[in-house]
């Protein structure tokens, strides 16, 4: 029986040499390679902000996905043998002086989990100078007929689950885009939910 | 790999907001976590990240052949375990830290403290089938938190551990033992657990079994998850 490493914040200064081009781009297994070919491809931006509207500077965001056919490659995965072989489904980001980040990936497939149908969604991983816990969010994206019945959507009282919500925000480099902004700290109205165990 | 993630043990985490540390009281959400069961999402995550973020890099205090980092050359090596005490390997390990001088290589660290020509400061490896880890690096300095109410952070090491699941994500700092400057650093201190603090302290190593020239730490680290059916040998 081993206890768990305290967590603590990463301060203001995590490494921006840890960062390569294509670190934010989870369509790709590294930097490297070629973006896989399957789903279609999109851009995720938005801006991480604190209390009052300010933005987080040098916050960190880790991003987790299912292929575009709701397929992790991990063992975990019940139909991890047919995941997209050349999907990588994870990147990080970092927010520059105005709080803006942005990923590039292909958007996630539904899947069943037990008996629950799970909405398209992005498992996000948010840490920040002045968080001393790490934050878990979960991304949805607007339209989807499955939003109605996921499980974790379900949990969120009905009046901030637009909150999880991503919006479309027009195209980019030929893909569409969408927005999704966290708010770290708000009142209930602005303020992201977040998820724990 | 672990399919099962309890609940924080009461006293391990820090507590938030955390007294005496001013962006604390700006970044943390006021309302509560919507508890909910780790999904597949969560449970699960990239299984050969270092094909991405490429490991290897372990060797802070050397960087140029012949050209040290300024300071005490030092040794941390140890393990990454889960909450069954089985070693994780294949875990993407970075640490970062400042310098010498408690300066950090990073341009949003402006203060007037000399920067080492030699020293960057982060390196990334993985753990081997073992579980284990190693850096060669110095010794950070302090430095002090700006603001009203300014502290010294004592010399620490922030290790950012990515491991089998999304939930097994640890970024954790890592302290020397002794320092007077422990007992009065608020992000050590704001975990309430005496335990907890001193399992963020390494341990010296016998400088006999260090070897000349560099000082030697041992420092595991454990991360959230265990396997809910033991595997087979
Ligand atoms: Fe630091």
């Amino acid at each position: 029986m081993h206890h768990p490493t305290s967590q603590a914040t990463i301060g203001p200064f995590f490494p921006r040499t840890f960062f390569r081009e294509g670190d934010n781009d989870l369509r790709r297994l590294t930097a490297e390679a070629a973006p896989t070919a399957r789903g279609e491809s999109i851009l995720l931006r938005g801006r991480v902000t604190r209390e009052g509207g300010v933005p987080c500077v040098n916050a960190i965001l880790e991003a987790w996905q299912a292929d575009a056919s709701g397929r992790f490659r991990h063992p975990a995965d019940p139909e991890a043998h047919l995941a997209d072989p050349d999907f990588g489904g994870w990147g990080r980001a970092w927010t520059d002086a105005d709080g803006r980040y942005e990923f590039r990936t292909v958007l996630p497939g539904a899947f069943t989990e037990g008996n629950r149908r799970r909405a398209p969604h992005i498992g996000l991983v948010v840490m920040a100078s002045g968080l001393m816990r790490q934050l878990q969010t979960v991304l949805f994206f607007p339209g989807m007929a499955e939003n109605a019945a996921d499980p974790v959507l379900d949990l969120v009282p009905p009046a901030r689950r637009r909150l999880l919500l991503a919006a479309a925000d027009g195209e980019a480099d030929g893909m569409r885009a969408f927005r999704f902004d966290l708010r770290l700290r708000g009142d209930a109205a602005v303020e992201t939910p977040f998820f724990t165990e | 790999m672990p399919d099962r993630f309890d609940p924080w043990t009461p006293g391990i985490e820090p507590v938030v907001p955390t007294e005496g540390y001013a962006s604390t009281f700006t970044h943390t959400p006021t309302l509560p976590p919507i508890r909910r069961r780790a999904t597949r999402t969560e449970a699960t995550g990239p299984v050969d990240l270092w094909r991405k973020l490429p490991c290897g890099d372990d060797n802070l205090a050397v960087v140029s052949p012949g050209r040290p980092a300024m300071g005490q050359l030092i040794h941390i090596a140890g393990r990454i375990l889960d909450e069954d005490g089985r070693p994780v390997p294949g875990a993407v390990v970075e640490l970062w830290q400042a310098n010498a001088a408690g300066r950090y290589f990073h341009p949003n660290d402006t203060r007037d403290a000399p920067l080492d020509p030699d020293f960057i400061g982060n390196g990334r490896i993985r753990t081997d089938a073992e579980g284990r880890y190693a850096f060669f690096t110095i010794k950070p300095g302090a430095y002090p938190v700006p603001g009203p109410g300014f502290w010294w952070r004592p010399p620490h090491v922030h290790f950012s551990v990515l491991g089998p699941a999304s939930l097994s994500r640890l970024v954790t700092q890592m302290y020397f033992p002794g320092d007077p400057l422990n007992p009065l650093d608020r992000i050590l201190m704001s975990v309430p657990d005496a335990a907890a603090r001193e399992r963020l302290v390494a341990q010296p190593i016998p400088p006999a079994e260090a070897g000349m020239g560099w000082l030697g730490w041992t420092h595991d680290i454990v991360l959230r998850g265990r396997a809910a059916t033991p595997e087979l040998p």
